[in-house]
């Protein structure tokens, strides 16, 4: 299993309320599968995606990402891993504006001590996967909005991760860049990615080979079924 | 992990896509720098033309100088005993303090130096063979004035080298008679060049000893009579074993004189180096007040550049965001902007400098004072806006650091 999400709840105060954003969520994802989360705004889909990223912590449950206890890492220790393992590809492509397409890419190389030489050889090569080789020098905001998420996609894939968490990332695209994009992300499961989408479209979601519906911070629908309760709850009840 | 070549790249980077800002923020520390490179190379050219004044004036040298009365002290003076300085004095101080390494008696006379119907711009100086000794200021060619020459009245001169090149050109002057005032005398020797700078308005007041001309003190006083006593000199110079016998000797001189000049006050007695020394304890005053206005400027450029990085951190919430998301650990954010802060300062740092340097020309050139800079000046001045930019950089990227990756991607 690469996701092991067990009792997973995440509270914060905003203000005076106390909002409950995840109310216990079991959770389990093989290596390789292509899961697209479904619900309304505010039923914890993003929250669920953020803790599985490691931006977050919860506030009670435990987490192993593949194999690996997740939950007692320290903020150093949730950035390398972040840095090694995970990709995150968002709505709003969060590049930055100032750097050029190749700068970009090339970041996650650069924080993970990636020598000079190694991390343009490979920038180049993703960008040139995600077809934007002739456009390495562009800054993000002479590109459209679906070659900007190419870029963010690239970035993502630099560091040959683990897990890709994508947010929406069709969002802001018209509906054919988006089957571009979507055709892309198909591409990388097919080569074994795992990846873990949140859409609020069901025809993008179609594209996943498992569906899991949100409401109210639990998870209310599973195409593949429920997790089996994990032993270690099992032993402490 | 991330390099640090790669995180001095990073905070680099994102200081020059800003350098218009960064460059106005940092106008604080140019002129900060700026006071603080041109205040200390003037005090840094003080302190070198106070050296040079005292090596031409002869270390531990003590200068007794007539002094023209005036007003109710000179009828005073008068009805006691009208004499002022004079080569008994001389004579009287060496015979009494036997432990005085030359006493040489000097005095000015007004005539002219002519060779071949040039007139040389000369001062004509009676003096004694000690001369050399106490001023440490010596033959270069020739010889000096000998006590025979004194105890015989002798007409032989020693040229400064200015005045010999004057009249000489690049002859030979040795042997040769010029005529000084009404008598001839033979040239017996030549001074050797001592360099002199136009000081600012100086302590002390020393005159072109390259135009002087050495007779003999007693050739002097015989030859060129004047009104007044015929035995007045101008100056008494003393010279002391060390610097330890300056202050003890000056009180016994003064001792001395007071009881042959019966309380008349018609000379005075200085110490070239404590002059000196107190000129250069009016320069540190200076110095501190010029150094506090400094540290102000500094100060305030501090806070100024904090304003802007504080704004600069806020305005790039996003950014922050998306490198915690992709990687970036606290203290690598940490870092980025702690070293954009710096550098800005450093760049501060370096136009400050040259800023500075101006300044210093510019007063060199109009108000005539000399200036110096020294490597320390410089170094001090880095070392000063990179502290500024770590000690104002701390809090905003602090500030950065601490941004919750989650927050700081909604952030728009």
């Amino acid at each position: 299993m690469l996701i092991q999400v067990y009792g997973l709840r995440k509270m914060y105060r905003m203000g005076l309320a106390e909002v409950h954003a995840l109310r216990g969520v079991d959770l389990e994802v093989a290596h390789g599968e292509f899961v697209a989360s479904m619900g309304a705004s505010g039923s914890g889909k993003s929250t669920l995606l953020h803790l599985l990223g490691c931006l977050d912590r919860p506030s009670e449950g435990r987490y192993w990402l593949d194999g690996r206890p997740v939950d007692s890492l320290n903020d150093t220790e949730l950035s390398r891993l972040r840095n090694e393992r995970i990709g995150f590809v968002f709505q709003a492509f969060n590049l930055i504006p100032q750097h050029s397409v190749l700068e970009n890419v090339e970041l996650p190389l650069i924080y993970g001590g990636v020598g000079r030489r190694i991390r343009r050889e490979r920038s180049q090569e993703i960008i040139r996967q995600v077809g934007l080789g002739e456009k390495i020098r562009h800054k993000p905001t002479e590109l459209s909005g679906g070659e900007n998420q190419r870029v963010a996609i690239a970035r993502a894939l630099a560091i040959d991760p683990l897990l890709l968490l994508a947010d929406e990332p069709t969002g802001n695209l018209d509906s054919q860049t988006g089957e571009g994009i979507m055709e892309l992300f198909v591409d990388l499961h097919r080569r074994g990615t795992t990846l873990l989408m949140i859409t609020h479209n069901r025809e993008v979601a179609a594209y996943a080979d498992r569906l899991i519906e949100m409401r109210d911070g639990t998870i209310v629908s599973d195409s593949k079924g429920a997790p089996p309760l994990a032993p270690q709850l099992v032993e402490e009840e | 992990m991330l390099h640090w070549s790669d995180s001095l790249a990073i905070g680099v980077k994102g200081l020059l896509l800003r350098k218009h800002r960064a460059l106005l923020s940092t106008l604080g520390i140019v002129f900060g720098v700026a006071a603080v490179i041109s205040m200390m190379s003037i005090g840094e050219g003080a302190k070198r033309e106070a050296i040079e004044q005292i090596k031409l004036l002869g270390t531990n040298n003590i200068r007794i100088k007539q002094l023209q009365l005036t007003g109710e002290k000179r009828e005073e003076a008068e009805r006691r005993l009208p004499r002022g300085l004079t080569y008994d004095d001389a004579i009287l101080v060496e015979e009494s303090l036997p432990f005085l390494l030359g006493v040489a008696p000097l005095k000015f006379l007004d005539a002219e130096v002519r060779f071949e119907g040039h007139q040389g711009i000369a001062q004509v100086v009676g003096t004694s063979p000690e001369y050399e000794e106490v001023t440490n200021f010596r033959v270069a060619e020739g010889r000096f004035i000998s006590q025979f020459d004194l105890r015989d009245t002798k007409n032989i001169c020693i040229l400064g080298v200015e005045v010999k090149q004057e009249l000489f050109g690049y002859r030979d002057a040795l042997g040769s008679a010029v005529r000084i005032g009404e008598g001839w005398f033979t040239v017996v020797g030549v001074m050797e060049p001592k360099l002199i700078r136009e000081g600012r308005a100086a302590a002390i007041k020393v005159r072109n000893i390259n135009r002087d001309v050495y007779i003999p003190i007693t050739t002097a006083l015989r030859r060129f009579p004047q009104t007044g006593d015929p035995s007045s000199i101008e100056e008494i110079a003393i010279r002391v074993a060390q610097a330890e016998d300056l202050s003890p000797t000056a009180r016994l001189l003064k001792g001395i004189l007071g009881q042959k000049h019966r309380g008349v006050e018609d000379y005075e007695v200085m110490v070239p180096e404590e002059l000196l020394a107190q000129a250069q304890r009016t320069q540190r005053i200076f110095n501190i007040v010029m150094g506090a206005i400094a540290g102000i400027s500094l100060l305030v450029g501090g806070i100024g550049i904090m304003n802007i990085m504080l704004a600069n951190v806020s305005e790039r919430t996003r950014e922050i965001g998306i490198r915690r998301a992709i990687g970036a650990t606290k203290g690598a954010i940490l870092a980025q902007f702690l070293i954009e802060t710096v550098f800005i300062c450093l760049a501060g740092g370096a136009i400050g400098i040259l800023l500075g340097f101006v300044m210093a020309k510019i007063i060199t050139r109009y108000a005539g004072w000399q200036t110096g800079f020294s490597l320390v000046s410089i170094l001090l001045a880095f070392g000063t806006s990179a502290s500024v930019g770590l000690i104002f950089g701390l809090f905003p990227a602090r500030r950065a650091a601490q941004w919750d990756p989650v927050q700081a991607l909604r952030f728009q």
